[in-house]
């Protein structure tokens, strides 16, 4: 059997008596791009939320490579190599596009505590280091030219792209990615898909909630259709497209608002 | 080098030549604003870059010039030795104080600090241990001997100060291009997206409370010996206002803001002396207007201070 990089045993949530997540169970193998889809609120991002230690979930287990992970602190997740986009882009909007990034090389910067204060060589080094890394990921994803420009200033499409560039620069094992073509035209869309692509084949993981169908059902090798915070099936794109309790679910849901 | 640099580096120059032309009553003044312009750099390490709502600087402040006034007056040390407890002591009790309340957000870590400082006059006046002098505060604190030399006159003192002023600032360049200074600005600016990289909040802000406590306190220790006198005034919660409202109104994490608003909060209503209380009227119109006008400060912080080579190709 493949090595399990991460599986979601059982877990709940709960708002105040309210369910959010529902018993869910799912594995994401190592090199996959893996697909949450559902409706809207249907819990998607907050089971991203609960992977990511921002929540913590009531019951059930998050393994990661074997080992639960469930109430970690977000900043100690990000160390074992899960790193996340947001469905909102959060970026940090007053300050550059290379120091957006460079947040993404904090957990790689081997800077000792007291080079806040006192720089050493080694300090000069790592400094280098690291914004070099800035600048290859900056070349990655075609941000070169807005290096010193705000990122607060761009376009929804670049800050999408920055987002992804920020995550990525952290060298993640697991890419999670929360509704990365939000707000995205098609040309954009296209863009965005090639790059997740590209992700995948640099040997990154990559889990994603997306409503754009054709985008997920091309992407995603599998898949986890959850309503209600409950899992109603799971398979590959196929498998999902043709199972009537997705249709009833999410298609039918989708008939109603419009 | 970028045109800011240049003109913090000629502004320097001149700060250091100001004791060929001014009397002692005004180098006094600009010996003072040296120490206050420290204070200010290091409330803005904690208030600017980390974004916590401080209101109790002055405290760390005052720790530093009590460490330095009890330590000689009381226990016979010289002032050189005072030194490093004054740096020490006032960031142990940051460290210790502020860590069960740092998780507090913005109006709330506000009113706690407020309390820290209330407490820390209290204990000045009631003169805890016996050893703070109650409400007189602490007289005949010595000068600065070494080299078998005693810098007594105003001019050392400026130059002291001047000297605390320089290293200050080239901890602020360092902090700022640092991992640390870094991660202060990502909480700073969304403290859930710092976290997801990997930033660890509490830590970081401590470590700014640490940094900003360590350097008022040395700043209060200049501040003993240059009086030769501390006073629980001189650390009350107004100083902290005052303080607080320096960094906002010069610009949050912008070096020459920084310096600017001291000036203008510090250094002019010197300048005004003789309209006495009627100044502070202007001043509180000049703080209402800053706001108003430019709510980033009067010389905001420009971001995108990043390596030359990066810039290539740039638009």
């Amino acid at each position: 059997m493949k090595p399990c990089l991460l599986e979601i045993k059982n877990l709940s949530k709960f708002f105040s008596g309210l369910t959010a997540i529902d018993s869910l169970n799912l594995k994401v193998q190592k090199g996959q791009i893996y697909g949450i889809i559902g409706p809207n609120g249907a819990g998607k991002t907050t089971l991203f939320n609960c992977i990511t230690g921002i929540y913590v979930p009531e019951e059930g287990e998050i393994l990661w490579n074997g080992v639960d992970i469930k109430g970690v602190p977000p900043h100690k997740i990000a160390e074992l190599g899960i790193l996340r986009t947001f469905q909102t882009i959060r970026l940090f909007s007053e300050m550059s596009v290379a120091e957006n990034i460079m947040s993404g090389r904090h957990i790689k910067s081997k800077q000792k505590w007291y080079n806040g204060i006192i720089p050493t060589p080694g300090y000069y080094k790592d400094e280098r280091y690291n914004w070099e890394k800035v600048g290859e990921y900056m070349d990655l994803f075609d941000l070169s030219q807005y290096a010193a420009t705000p990122a607060g200033d761009l376009s929804y499409g670049v800050q999408r792209k920055i987002e992804m560039a920020r995550a990525l620069a952290a060298e993640p094992e697991l890419l999670i990615l929360d509704e990365p073509a939000a707000g995205l035209n098609e040309n954009e869309t296209k863009d965005l898909a090639d790059i997740i692509r590209k992700i995948q084949a640099m040997g990154v993981t990559v889990m994603m909630i997306e409503h754009d169908m054709d985008m997920i059902m091309s992407l995603c090798e599998y898949m986890t259709v959850i309503n209600f915070g409950a899992w109603i099936c799971d398979g590959v794109a196929a498998d999902v497209q043709d199972n009537p309790a997705v249709i009833e679910a999410y298609i039918g849901i989708e008939d109603e608002d419009e | 080098m970028t045109k800011t640099n240049m003109i913090a580096l000629g502004v320097l120059v001149v700060m250091g030549f100001i004791p060929f032309f001014a009397d002692s009553a005004w180098l006094a003044v600009g010996t003072t604003f040296l120490v206050y312009s420290v204070v200010a750099f290091s409330q803005d390490i904690i208030l600017g870059r980390a974004g916590a709502f401080h209101m109790g600087h002055a405290a760390f402040f005052g720790l530093g010039a009590y460490a330095t006034a009890i330590l000689n007056t009381q226990y016979g040390w010289p002032i050189l030795a005072t030194w490093a407890p004054a740096v020490i002591i006032p960031m142990v009790v940051a460290l210790i104080t502020i860590s069960p309340i740092i998780h507090l957000r913005g109006d709330y870590l506000l009113v706690a600090t407020i309390g820290l400082n209330i407490i820390f006059i209290q204990v000045l006046e009631n003169d805890l241990f016996g050893i703070t002098g109650g409400p007189n505060g602490i007289f005949g604190i010595d000068v600065v001997r070494a080299f078998g030399y005693e810098f007594m006159s105003q001019t050392n003192m400026y130059y002291m100060a001047f000297i605390l002023l320089g290293i200050t600032l080239f901890i602020m360049k360092t902090l700022d291009s640092s991992k640390f200074g870094r991660a202060m600005f990502y909480i700073n600016k969304d403290d859930i997206a710092a976290q997801s990289m990997g930033i660890n909040v509490r830590y970081y802000k401590l470590y700014a409370f640490a940094i900003g406590a360590g350097l008022a306190g040395a700043a209060g220790s200049m501040f003993a010996v240059q009086y030769s006198a501390v006073s629980p005034e001189a650390f009350n919660v107004l100083q902290s206002i005052m303080f607080f409202t320096i960094v906002l109104v010069g610009g949050s994490a912008s070096l020459p803001g920084v310096l600017l608003g001291t000036i203008v909060m510090f250094v002019l209503p010197e300048v005004f002396r003789e309209f006495a209380e009627a100044r502070y009227l202007v001043f509180g119109l000049a703080m209402i207007l800053t706001m108003i006008l430019r709510p980033r400060g009067i010389w905001p912080v420009k971001f995108g201070d990043i390596p030359s080579f990066l810039k290539k190709g740039t638009k």
